[in-house]
C-alpha cells in the first residue's frame, strides 16, 4: 500500500512543479523527507480578500492507505479564518475527511484551501470564537484577518491602531501572540481583553 | 417463519378474568388452553407488544424476501434492490411508489445512478489509472454506473481501507465528487481475503438492521439477537436469549410511562447533577419519635422502628397511619405558588427542591428494586429449607416469588412515573397523574410490607393485595402511557 503512496506522491509532486499555478506562484509543494510522506505546502493569499498579499504555509503527512485516504494537513501559518483553528491550524474541509475522493491529488487540496481562504463557510465552524465574529460583524472579522495575515504571512496591510493596541498589552508583560488573540476575540476592545488576560 | 420464537409481552394484566392467580408465565403455561381469546389483549393491557426474537440467519431471510420482492417486480439486481431499500428504510411500498412515478431519478437519489449520463472516452487498449497512476491494459478496468475507471487493484484496495473503517454500504466511487454507491455484489468481487468479504457482510448486516423500522438490536452484552415488531413503538421488549428488557424504540432500559425523549433528559439531568444528589444516597435515617438511627435493610418504604415501633414513610419521614389513608401525598410535589414573584436566587433554590423531591424518590424506588431483590434471594433460601423439611412443595410457595415479580414490575413503572411528572405542566392532567402515582406508591408499599412478612401473611391477603397493585399499575398506564 506504501508503495502506491508513494508512486502517487512522485507524480503529484511532478504535476504541481509544473502546473500553471506554479507559474503564477499561487501554489507550491516541497518534499521534506526520501519517503514521500511529510511535505511542506504552499498557498498565496486569494486576492480581494483578507489573506492577499500573505503566503500561508501548510504541513501535509501522507497516510500509508494514500490516496484511498486523505492526506493529513493543517496550516503552520497562524490564519484567522471560521474554519481553520486560530490555535492550532486543524482545518474543517469535507474533502480532507468523508468528501475525500482517491482520485483527487494534492493540487486538488491546495486549490481546494485557496478557494476555502475565499469563501469560508461559517456554519460548519473550526472556530467557533472566529466563525461568531464572521457572522456578527463581518468587516471586524475581515480587520482581523488582515491584522493576522500581516503578522503572521507576510501581508503588507499593517493597521497601526490594531499595532499599538497590541503594544500596550506587551508592555503589560503579555507576548504579543497572546495578546492578538485576545484582542481579535473581543473585537479589538482593549479593556475587556485585559480583563480576560488578567482573570 | 415456523422456527421463530414468538413471545409477546403482557396479556398479564386480568382486569376482566379475576381469580387468584394473575402475572406470571407459570400461569399461563399452565392454562394455554383455556378460552381467553375473545379479550382483545391490546384493550386490556397498555404495555401490549407483539415481537419476535431473531436469530442472524432469520433475519437475513426476512430482508432478503424483501429484496428478493423488489428485485422480481421492477427487474433489478438484489444488489441494488439492497441499495434501494436501504436508502428508503425498508419502505418496499415508497420505493415501488417512487420507482414507478420516476424511475431515473429514484436511481439518481438512491446513489444508484450518476445525475447526469457518464460518458466514456476510453477506446485504446492501455489506460492510465488515475489512483495508482500506473498503465494497464484495459480488461483490468471497472467501473460503476458513472462509467469512471479504475483498476481492479485499485478498487480492492479501496473497499479494504473503508471496510477497515467499518464503512460498508456507503462506499462510493473513487472519483472526484462522484456520489455513486458501490453496490454489494460490486464489492464482493473486488475483495477476495476472507477475513474482508466476512467484514463487509457484518458491517453492510447492522447497516440494514439499524436503517430497517421494524428491526432492533438487543442491548444486552455479547447478544446477536435482532427483535422484530411490525409496530416499532416505545413498548417493553424482553430479549428471548439473554433477558434483557429494554425499550423497543430507543434501545435503553424500560421507561413507561415516560417518554424516550424524556427520559433520555431526565437520565441526563440526573448524571450532571448527581453530586447535588448524592447526599440523599444514605441508608441511614433517624426515626422521626425516638431518634434513634434506623438503618433501611429491605425495600418497603414503610418503616418501623425497632426501638419504638412507631411507623413511618422512610421518604418524607410521615406518619404511616396517614399515608395509608385515601389521600397519599408522599408522593406529590408541592410548588410555590408566589414563586413567579420571587427573587432569582429564590427560584434557582426552588428549581433545584423541586428536581432534588423528584430525584430522591426515583432514586429511592431504584434502590429498594435491590434491596428487594436481596429479599427475593432470602426468601427464596428460607423456602429452600421448608421444602427439605417437609414444609409443602416449590408449587405450594410459587405464588410468593409470583407476588415478588409482580412488586419488582410495579415498582420498576413506580419510579419512571418520576422523571414523567417532573417534566410534566402544572394542572388537572398533572394533578390526576399524581393522585394515581400516590395511590400505586401506596398500595406498592402495602405489597412490599407484605412480601417482607410472607410467611406469616395470609395467602389470600396478599394475593388480594397484588391484584390491587397491579390494577393501580395498569390504570395508570392506561391513562398516561402514550406510544
Ligand atoms: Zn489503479
Ligand atoms: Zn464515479
Ligand atoms: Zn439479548
Ligand atoms: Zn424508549
Ligand atoms: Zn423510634
Ligand atoms: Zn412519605
Amino acid at each position: 500500500m506504501a508503495n502506491i503512496a508513494a508512486q502517487r506522491i512522485k507524480r503529484e509532486f511532478k504535476e504541481v512543479v509544473k502546473s500553471e499555478e506554479v507559474a503564477k506562484c499561487a501554489i507550491k509543494v516541497e518534499l521534506l523527507n526520501d519517503n514521500y510522506t511529510e511535505l511542506k505546502g504552499e498557498i498565496a493569499g486569494p486576492p480581494d480578500t483578507p489573506y492577499e498579499g500573505g503566503n500561508f504555509v501548510l504541513e501535509i503527512r501522507v497516510p500509508e492507505t494514500y490516496p484511498f485516504n486523505p492526506p493529513k494537513v493543517r496550516f503552520i501559518t497562524k490564519i484567522w479564518h471560521p474554519n481553520i483553528s486560530s490555535v492550532t491550524g486543524a482545518i474543517c474541509l469535507d474533502i480532507l475527511k468523508d468528501q475525500w475522493a482517491a482520485a483527487m491529488t494534492l493540487r486538488t487540496v491546495l486549490l481546494s484551501l485557496q478557494a476555502l481562504l475565499s469563501a469560508a463557510e461559517p456554519d460548519d465552524p473550526q472556530d467557533a470564537v472566529v466563525a461568531r465574529q464572521y457572522k456578527e460583524n463581518l468587516e471586524m472579522f475581515q480587520l482581523t484577518a488582515r491584522h493576522w495575515t500581516s503578522m503572521y504571512a507576510g501581508g503588507p496591510n499593517v493597521n497601526t491602531d490594531c499595532d499599538s493596541k497590541i503594544k500596550r498589552l506587551v508592555d503589560m508583560g503579555v507576548d504579543d501572540h497572546q495578546a492578538l488573540v485576545a484582542l481579535s476575540s473581543y473585537n479589538w476592545d482593549i479593556e475587556r481583553a485585559t480583563e480576560q488576560l488578567f482573570s | 417463519m415456523e422456527d421463530t420464537m414468538t413471545s409477546s409481552q403482557g396479556g398479564e394484566s386480568d382486569m376482566d378474568c379475576s381469580d387468584n392467580e394473575y402475572y406470571d408465565e407459570y400461569y399461563y403455561t399452565l392454562n394455554d388452553d383455556i378460552d381467553i381469546e375473545q379479550i382483545d389483549p391490546r384493550k386490556i393491557d397498555p404495555e401490549y407488544f407483539e415481537f419476535n426474537c431473531l436469530f442472524e440467519e432469520q433475519v437475513d431471510r426476512l430482508l432478503n424476501e424483501t429484496v428478493e420482492t423488489l428485485s422480481n417486480m421492477h427487474q433489478i439486481s438484489p444488489s441494488l434492490a439492497k441499495v434501494l431499500l436501504h436508502s428508503h428504510q425498508w419502505n418496499i411500498q415508497e420505493v415501488t411508489r417512487k420507482f414507478k412515478e420516476n424511475p431515473t431519478q429514484t436511481l439518481i437519489a438512491s446513489r444508484i445512478k450518476p445525475p447526469s449520463p457518464p460518458i466514456s472516452l476510453t477506446f485504446s487498449r492501455y489506460i492510465n489509472c488515475p489512483v495508482c497512476v500506473t498503465s494497464q491494459s484495459f480488461d483490468k478496468f471497472y467501473s460503476l454506473s458513472c462509467a469512471h475507471m479504475f483498476c481492479k487493484d485499485c478498487w480492492t484496495m479501496h473497499f479494504e481501507v473503508q471496510i477497515n473503517q467499518g464503512i460498508s454500504t456507503s462506499i462510493a466511487c473513487m472519483a472526484r465528487e462522484c456520489k455513486v454507491l458501490a453496490p454489494e455484489d460490486f464489492v464482493l468481487k473486488h475483495l477476495h481475503r476472507p477475513n474482508m468479504r466476512e467484514k463487509y457482510q457484518q458491517f453492510s448486516f447492522q447497516d440494514y438492521v439499524k436503517s430497517h423500522p421494524e428491526l432492533k438490536f438487543c442491548p444486552g452484552p455479547n447478544c446477536s439477537i435482532v427483535v422484530h415488531s411490525q409496530e416499532p413503538k416505545a413498548k417493553r421488549t424482553t430479549c428471548s436469549q439473554c433477558k434483557t428488557i429494554f425499550c423497543f424504540r430507543c434501545g435503553c432500559d424500560y421507561h413507561a410511562p415516560t417518554e424516550c425523549q424524556v427520559i433520555k433528559k431526565w437520565l441526563t439531568k440526573c448524571a450532571d447533577d448527581s453530586e447535588t444528589a448524592n447526599y440523599i444516597s444514605a441508608h441511614t435515617k433517624d426515626c422521626p419519635k425516638c431518634h434513634i438511627c434506623i438503618e433501611k435493610n429491605g425495600g418497603c418504604n414503610h418503616m418501623q422502628c425497632y426501638n419504638c415501633k412507631h411507623d413511618f414513610c422512610w421518604m418524607c419521614l410521615g406518619d404511616w397511619k396517614s399515608h395509608g389513608s385515601e389521600y397519599y401525598e408522599c408522593s406529590r410535589y408541592r410548588e410555590n405558588p408566589n414563586i413567579a414573584h420571587e427573587s432569582v436566587h429564590a427560584q434557582a433554590r426552588e428549581a433545584l427542591k423541586k428536581y432534588l423531591h423528584y430525584y430522591e424518590r426515583w432514586e429511592n424506588h431504584s434502590k429498594s428494586l435491590k434491596l428487594e431483590e436481596q429479599t427475593l434471594e432470602k426468601l427464596r433460601s428460607r423456602i429452600n429449607q421448608k421444602v427439605m423439611s417437609g414444609l409443602g412443595t416449590w408449587i405450594d410457595w410459587q405464588y410468593l416469588f409470583t407476588a415478588a415479580n409482580l412488586l419488582a414490575k410495579c415498582r420498576y413503572t413506580l419510579q419512571y412515573t418520576y422523571p414523567y411528572a417532573y417534566y410534566m405542566d402544572g394542572g388537572s392532567r398533572k394533578e390526576l397523574f399524581e393522585y394515581q402515582q400516590a395511590q400505586l406508591e401506596a398500595e406498592i408499599e402495602n405489597l412490599s410490607w407484605k412480601i417482607e412478612r410472607a410467611e406469616t401473611t395470609d395467602r389470600g391477603d396478599l394475593e388480594n393485595q397484588m391484584d390491587i397493585a397491579e390494577k393501580r399499575r395498569t390504570t395508570l398506564l392506561k391513562d398516561f402511557l402514550d406510544v
